[in-house]
């Protein structure tokens, strides 16, 4: 807990708050890019290597979603 | 509390504490008019302001703030973060996806905000009571976070609204 007198917007709040922000930015773009990569027909091995993390997890994190969305998914042996 | 999942699942638990059902249904789409993926302290308190009849609404009103000055308030806390990392809020369209169909699960500020509405809350027959203006004291009372920080750009006095909230009958 700071001390009483100081304000949630202070320096270090600042900088905190900004790092939490930027890591729930982050996560929304990540969502939203996969999703517009996999409309264009991208493999899941395009985007897991885009990312710089495995294609399972990338599978993993987007799969029900990209289902949800009704996205035409490439399978394996077509990658 | 920890173990609790969706708001769905939550519901009968907030019910029982008298918190209505309607209101945990609007936490979850507060959360989701946010494009967040859990409910958070500053979704609940929206939720509280959205309905003009409850306590909370009316100590939120006395303070000149309603959904929309609420909703302006931390729109502004976001672009301020934002600015200091060097950035600006993105266009909703950039990062618009596809919503999963679930229930959304409550966030770290919101079992804190219930946790410490708990606390200063009033029992009855050994059980809680949560009345909506102990619910909106639990969530003014963190110190820090999206929500002090908003009504400290707001130019809000929180402690005295904390202690309208608890004093309220």
């Amino acid at each position: 807990m700071p001390p009483a007198d100081r304000s949630p917007l202070d320096g270090p709040a600042d900088g905190l708050a900004a790092a939490s922000a930027l890591r729930a930015m982050a996560d929304r773009l990540e969502d939203a890019e996969v999703e517009r990569a996999m409309r264009a027909g991208w493999s899941w091995s395009q985007v897991a290597e885009a990312l710089g993390v495995t294609r399972q997890a990338v599978h993993k994190k987007h799969l029900r979603r990209l289902l949800l969305a009704q996205i035409e998914l490439r399978r394996r042996s077509g990658e | 509390m920890n173990r609790l999942l969706g708001a769905r699942r939550l519901a009968p638990l907030l019910v029982s504490w008298e918190i209505a059902p309607s209101l945990v249904l609007q936490f979850e789409v507060e959360a989701k008019l946010d494009g967040s993926k859990f409910i958070e302290a500053e979704h609940m308190l929206l939720a509280l302001a959205t309905n003009p009849d409850s306590d909370a609404a009316r100590l939120l009103k006395e303070s000149g703030l309603d959904h929309e000055r609420l909703t302006s308030a931390l729109n502004e806390e976001r672009h301020r973060t934002l600015a200091f990392a060097g950035m600006n809020a993105p266009d909703k369209k950039l990062v618009e996806a596809t919503e999963l169909d679930n229930s959304l699960s409550l966030g770290t500020s919101a079992k804190a905000a219930l946790r410490r509405a708990l606390i200063g809350s009033r029992h009855h027959r050994r059980r809680a009571r949560l009345r909506s203006s102990d619910l909106l004291a639990g969530i003014l009372e963190a110190e820090l976070g999206t929500v002090p920080r908003a009504l400290a750009i707001a130019g809000i006095d929180r402690a005295a609204l904390i202690g309208r909230a608890r004093g309220s009958e």
